[in-house]
């Protein structure tokens, strides 16, 4: 993602005066952490250094507060939706802090200017960002609070700074054996001035970060207390209603009419049927009640200008671009001495669109009143919905606030945009009460931004051993970034989220070539995790294999030549080797392939075994090995890392949304499958680290490799080359 | 109508339409609301409860079916002898987004209660949850945890 750079949008995102108070709490027991989420916003300047809040307690900067029974308050500004982020955050700021773990509570964090993305400026959850941005300022904001408590110190003990230690919550003199805990500095240390470049601790010092932090969520979640968004109600709320909608079958289509209105209205707790652009909602005093009277409302829909979109139609609008264009040349690279002669070889891929399916579907409570707007919403996106909620019910930004439920179950990308809350808020408008609205499965499918279905073709030229020498792709795509980041102008023809992968290779090759299309379809297309990476890498990896098969050579030996100059690569790349057995001889039917990726500047290899009975396929084992540079916590990543190998699964094996007369055909997990329990291979990760690199991202790289390795490996088991996934169109099917 | 449940060991009353199913009746009127709603045709199982000791997917039963058979949700799991699931799951560290552990955590319980030592197989077969995070491998590992202890 880029910045945001359009003058206009930055003038509109306006410091926010809305403070983080506190109340109420969620307990999720272990070994401390409690969320407690801003559930009353006041309007007041958020809480200043220096200020006391309530319930005696200071905060040292916009990120911790701590309180006179020795608690330390962190605010958590990322939404946790699986990654850890609420773990490893906190666990960063503590270490540098000097505090005890058990002292750590976490509060969420409410739209303000002071919790966005330091890098982008911006307040979202998404783009392998949470650490690679959040991992500099958590332990520089750790880092002042420990120099504000040691200035601190060192007036009450009538000594230097320097001859203090901060450790396990005390502020410590050591010459002296006195001691004093951060409860009884914190009001002092809140009138020291905040230090600009405070100074961080040597690794040496660190205690949490480098090891297994046990997850601050898991208990909450394993007893079911977990409150995600669809469960989330602020205390004290009046006059709660939910709503249910559905919406035009086809892009574009409109809702005309409700022919058995009156008896809709009459059904039991029905409060209000609102006719939306798109479709109608049925409010209710019960989710269940607007539900049930939604699926017996009759209502006539009128086919918009799409209506006779279908899949065959968008996959010929796809070829035909493939072959016209027009490209934008976004890379190209060509040695001095001219164009790189050899051989050429030419292969195109094809991906289908796919659907995020969080298992938690869209859902958001909106409450507007003349005097403001307060969404509570599992967003990932929560200073782009407070524009959109803005712009849509044409009121001034800052009397809207976006708070985000304690947990988000699921998130991939969908949870970026702002669609659901708009819709929330258009409700509460209309019936002038607090409304929880949640989609329907049905409704959360037909109204996703797909990972859009992508055309790869690749062609390359090699000299007489087969060994690549230039390489040159063309990508048709629809934009993927625009609708998360609307200030992106796509007038350029380009969008770099679509161009993730594309543009650079760790591989040593003397020509690289990259042009695109960027597609216009009516079908929403957004981020979805691995964004363009995944696909690109696909076409990459899946195209490198067939040109060391076509060599003769072995794919990993192939791989290892075009990387022979890459230290960090080829360490990535032979463990993966080595921890696989690779060249070991496999059964009669069974296959091994490998796929190498830099993607969210992480390095990470991955070996693919697989055994083939007809037309079904075992996934057998799958052996990762990646070097995201330092590994922050190595039981989170891992985790991360194999999930995101799951996701892969059900990409490469199962879904695909297709389309007919102008909409998405799959309506629920009945013709949208997903991957269960009993098709899982073996995993086996394995962490390397890389000193003095940039941090790499884990959340959405686990995914990346796993398409390409798969297909490598049933080429290796059957010979059958699959250009195309899911697994279906080639009539295997994953057992 | 009118009707009495018993959940969780204590009898619950609630007034709801007749087709209104168990799970919107422990989220909307007892505030139970660890089940939760994932697809709303029992393909996900993120609405899984116990009634009358059985796995069932509580979005597509009409309350008003359930009669005096007793319902437990996860709320209810601490107190059954299948609470273990709960710390293999902590220990185990199973939950990423934490959404569908519920359901699966009573699917594993209803499979523990019938079959106390499964087997690998026997796992595969009987946890049919949907997780988006891909859990599932550790999914696997708690509930053989659990088996062990």
């Amino acid at each position: 993602m880029n910045a945001p750079h359009d003058k206009a949008w930055v003038g509109r995102r306006q410091f926010l005066a809305l403070g983080a108070a506190v109340t109420g709490g969620f307990a999720l027991g272990w070994a401390a952490p409690v969320v407690a989420a801003p559930d009353r916003v006041d309007n007041k300047q958020p809480a200043a250094a220096g200020a006391a809040i309530e319930g005696g307690a200071f905060a040292v900067t916009d990120w911790v507060r701590i309180g006179a029974d020795n608690t330390v308050t962190v605010i958590l500004s990322q939404a946790e939706m699986g990654q850890g982020i609420s773990t490893t955050l906190p666990a960063l700021l503590c270490d540098e802090l000097g505090a005890d773990w058990s002292q750590i509570r976490l509060e969420l964090a409410p739209t303000a200017t002071a919790y966005r993305n330091p890098r982008l400026q911006w307040q979202f959850t998404g783009n392998s960002e949470s650490v690679q941005s959040f991992y500099d300022l958590m332990r520089q904001v750790g880092a002042a609070a420990r120099q504000m408590l040691l200035s601190a110190g060192a007036e009450q003990l009538a000594v230097v700074p320097t001859s203090l230690a901060a450790q396990g919550g005390r502020v410590i003199h050591a010459a002296s054996g006195r001691s004093l805990s951060f409860g009884e500095l914190a009001a002092s240390a809140a009138q020291h001035p905040v230090p600009a470049a405070p100074t961080l601790r040597p690794d040496s010092e660190l205690r949490l970060l480098g090891n297994a932090v046990p997850r601050v969520d898991a208990p909450a979640k394993a007893d079911g207390s977990a409150q995600f968004g669809i469960d989330y109600i602020p205390p004290g709320l009046q006059g709660l209603v939910f709503a249910a909608v559905k919406s035009a079958p086809d892009y574009g289509g409109k809702p005309l009419a409700v022919k058995n209105l009156p008896a809709i209205k009459a059904r039991p707790g029905v409060v209000a049927v609102v006719m939306l652009p798109h479709g109608v909602a049925v409010v209710a005093q019960k989710y269940w009640q607007a539900r049930a009277a939604l699926a017996a409302a009759e209502i006539v829909f009128e086919a918009g200008r799409h209506a006779d979109l279908n899949s065959a139609r968008l996959k010929a609008l796809y070829r035909e671009k493939l072959a016209q264009g027009p490209f934008k040349t976004v890379k190209d690279v060509q040695p001095s001495s001219g164009p790189v002669q050899g051989a050429p070889f030419e292969a195109t891929y094809e991906l289908c669109f796919q659907a995020h399916a969080t298992l938690e579907p869209m859902n958001a409570l909106a409450h507007v009143t003349a005097s403001g707007i307060h969404i509570w919403a599992p967003t990932q996106g929560q200073e782009l919905a407070k524009f959109a909620v803005a712009a849509a019910l044409n009121v001034q930004p800052q009397t809207v606030q976006v708070l985000r439920s304690p947990f988000l179950g699921g998130g991939f990308g969908r949870r970026l945009l702002p669609d659901f809350c708009v819709e929330a808020a258009l409700l509460s408008r209309a019936v002038g009460r607090p409304v929880k609205l949640i989609w329907s499965r049905e409704e959360d499918l037909r109204r996703d931004f797909y990972r859009p279905a992508t055309l790869h073709r690749l062609q390359a030229r090699v000299d007489g051993a087969g060994r690549l020498l230039g390489l040159s792709q063309r990508v048709v795509s629809p934009t993927i970034l625009k609708p998360v980041f609307p200030p992106l102008d796509l007038s350029s023809g380009v969008d770099p989220s679509a161009l993730e992968g594309t543009l650079h290779t760790r591989y040593r090759v003397a020509a690289w070539r990259t042009d695109f299309h960027l597609l216009q379809i009516p079908v929403p297309t957004s981020v979805y995790r691995s964004t363009g990476y995944g696909p690109n890498l696909f076409g990459l990896e899946s195209f490198i294999d067939e040109l060391a098969h076509r060599a003769k050579a072995d794919p990993y030996r192939y791989r290892r030549e075009l990387l022979a100059h890459d230290e960090r690569a080829l360490r990535v790349l032979d463990e993966a080797a080595r921890r696989a057995g690779w060249g070991r001889k496999l059964a009669r039917g069974a296959g091994r392939g490998i796929a190498f990726v830099d993607a969210f500047d992480t390095v990470l290899a991955q070996v693919v075994e697989v055994s083939v009975r007809g037309q079904q396929v075992k996934v057998e084992r799958i052996v990762t090995v990646a070097d995201p540079g330092r590994v922050l916590d190595p039981a989170i990543t891992d985790a991360g890392l194999e999930g995101g190998a799951v996701w892969a699964l059900s990409a490469l094996a199962k879904g695909e949304i297709t389309f007919d007369k102008g909409g998405p055909v799959q309506t629920n997990f009945h013709d949208y499958d997903l991957v269960r329990l009993r098709e899982m291979p073996r995993f086996e990760t394995h962490l390397l680290h890389t000193p003095g690199v940039k941090l790499g991202g884990v959340g959405e790289v686990g995914p990346v490799a796993t398409a390409p390795a798969f297909v490598n490996a049933l080429f290796a088991a059957t010979g059958q080359r699959l250009r195309t996934l899911p697994l279906a169109r080639s009539g295997y099917q994953l057992v | 109508m009118k009707i009495e449940l018993f959940v969780n060991g204590q009898t619950c009353a609630a007034d709801v339409e007749a087709d209104t199913p168990l799970l919107w009746v422990l989220r909307e009127e007892l505030a139970l609301t660890g089940t939760k709603f994932g697809c709303g045709i029992a393909q996900c199982g993120a609405c899984t409860v116990h009634v009358g000791g059985q796995a069932v997917r509580s979005c597509v039963l009409p309350a008003a079916a359930v009669g005096s058979q007793p319902v437990t949700t996860i709320e209810g799991l601490a107190a059954t002898p299948q609470a273990r699931l709960q710390q293999a799951w902590i220990e185990e560290q199973v939950s990423q987004c934490g959404y569908c552990q519920s359901g699966m955590l009573m699917a594993a319980a209803a499979l523990l209660k019938f079959r106390p030592k499964p087997s690998s197989k026997d796992i595969d077969e009987a946890i049919t949850n949907l997780c988006r995070c891909g859990t599932y491998p550790r999914v696997k590992r708690a509930i053989l945890r659990a088996a062990a202890a």
